[in-house]
């Protein structure tokens, strides 16, 4: 019986189903050299199993863990060439300079957009168009809007800042991104997604202009006057935000 | 499974990943520093496409694609290949005088960062990862014919180069 060498380099990987593997073994017995072939594989594999296993020895640097826990450390000169930076600087590079006015804002919750925020959102993927026209939250900016409370000042990518129930009925929620060109917006719940209402890049810091910051920790004027412009009554305390979570930020209750 | 906790345990489970992430990476890229960088930069895609990932796949190997995935980019936009990735004429560069009689970790990775990259993956995803080849055929975004004849391929060239004793292990 004639076994492909593929066929026994699997048999040593554990990846044939337990007939195939009898019969090999099978075959093995009658066949020394064939048993010789699988021991090479056997062996190789386990020469392999070692190789770089130092790295895992190592302690992780502090910026990966930062990363994969969803903060940014900021780069202080050090080769951090983060995807978000990145993309910031891209974006800065094809902004207009469109600046939304306060003013302007109160007339009309969601204004005209930059070009330099469409270039920007769709590489960043975080605010895309959304079905039915407009713009809608994606990927972790639609996961922080679902489920961070905003009391939670843990630095992240994006964060939740304040909820309110609008005039509408819906609930709004204010957030913030992170990044060399940080940003502000009022996104409000619609069905299943978070609508943007209202986005405003951040004051840049003119003395240093390519700084990196953290997330605002409040709302800009732009957004502030469309909150003013929707909420109705108070915005919702740890309590109220709680309860609207649980309730996927559905418009039904009424208080 | 839309909550802070689910997240929250997500991005735990990829910090527990990360020593193998570096690891993979370091098979991806030379330099120390280098590999790091394409691993935060995976990193931090990952936790952009959280959505991307089915529960039912495994957390490794998602993670795996996306580092590949990533250098390949960076590889791309730096253009930098030539300076801090591995060159692939290596390869052929080996000669008698480098093969070593003893099977020790260095020489292990030696033999394996002299391989052409298709295979290098190949081994490194199946053989240091220990995945199976269907999870390591989808890493790699291969048919798993493919994965299989690279991974011969790259196995034939290991035990040239490593020349282990006969049935070490069985």
């Amino acid at each position: 019986m004639t076994i492909s060498d593929e066929t026994l380099m699997a048999y040593a990987d554990g990846e044939l189903d337990a007939a195939t593997r009898a019969s090999i073994e099978a075959a093995m017995q009658q066949d020394p050299e064939m048993a010789k072939r699988v021991a090479h594989h056997r062996a190789l594999r386990e020469a392999m199993r070692g190789a770089f296993s130092a790295v895992l020895e190592e302690p992780v640097p502090e910026r990966l863990i930062a990363a994969a826990r969803g903060r940014i450390t900021a780069p202080k000169g050090a080769v951090v060439e983060l995807a978000f930076a990145r993309e910031a600087a891209a974006r800065r590079k094809t902004s207009l300079g469109v600046r939304w006015q306060p003013a302007a804002m109160a007339a009309s919750l969601l204004l005209g957009v930059g070009l330099g925020f469409l270039a920007w959102q769709s590489r960043s993927g975080l605010i895309q168009p959304g079905p039915g026209g407009g713009l809608v939250a994606k990927a972790a900016l639609a996961e922080v809007l679902s489920t961070q409370l905003s009391d939670d000042r843990s630095p992240a990518l994006a964060i939740a800042h304040l909820s309110f129930r609008a005039k509408s009925g819906g609930y709004c929620r204010t957030f913030s991104l992170t990044g060399t060109d940080a940003s502000s917006g009022l996104a409000c719940r619609e069905g299943n997604a978070w609508k943007i209402k209202a986005w405003a890049e951040s004051p840049r810091d003119a003395a240093n202009p390519g700084n990196f910051r953290t997330a605002a920790s409040e709302d800009s004027p732009a957004v502030r006057a469309a909150v003013e412009a929707s909420i109705d009554g108070e915005p919702l305390d740890h309590a109220g935000e709680i309860a609207a979570r649980q309730a996927g930020w559905a418009a039904a209750a009424k208080r | 499974m839309s909550t802070n906790e689910s997240v929250q345990n997500i991005q735990e489970q990829i910090v527990a990943l990360l020593p193998r992430l570096r690891r993979f990476a370091r098979n991806l890229v030379r330099n120390p520093h280098d590999a790091d960088d394409v691993v935060q930069i995976a990193v931090e895609r990952a936790l952009l496409r959280l959505d991307q990932w089915r529960s039912d796949a495994r957390l490794d190997s998602w993670l795996f694609k996306i580092v590949r995935n990533a250098w390949i980019d960076e590889v791309r936009a730096r253009g930098r290949r030539a300076k801090i990735f591995m060159p692939e004429e290596a390869g052929e560069q080996i000669g008698e005088s480098s093969m070593e009689r003893e099977i020790d970790r260095w020489s292990a990775e030696t033999a394996l960062s002299r391989l052409p990259e298709d295979q290098r993956l190949a081994v490194s995803l199946v053989l240091v990862e220990g995945l199976s080849y269907k999870d390591a055929a989808e890493v790699l975004e291969v048919p798993l014919g493919t994965l299989t004849s690279r991974l011969a391929r790259g196995r034939d060239a290991l035990q040239a180069m490593l020349r282990l004793p006969e049935g070490e292990s069985s």
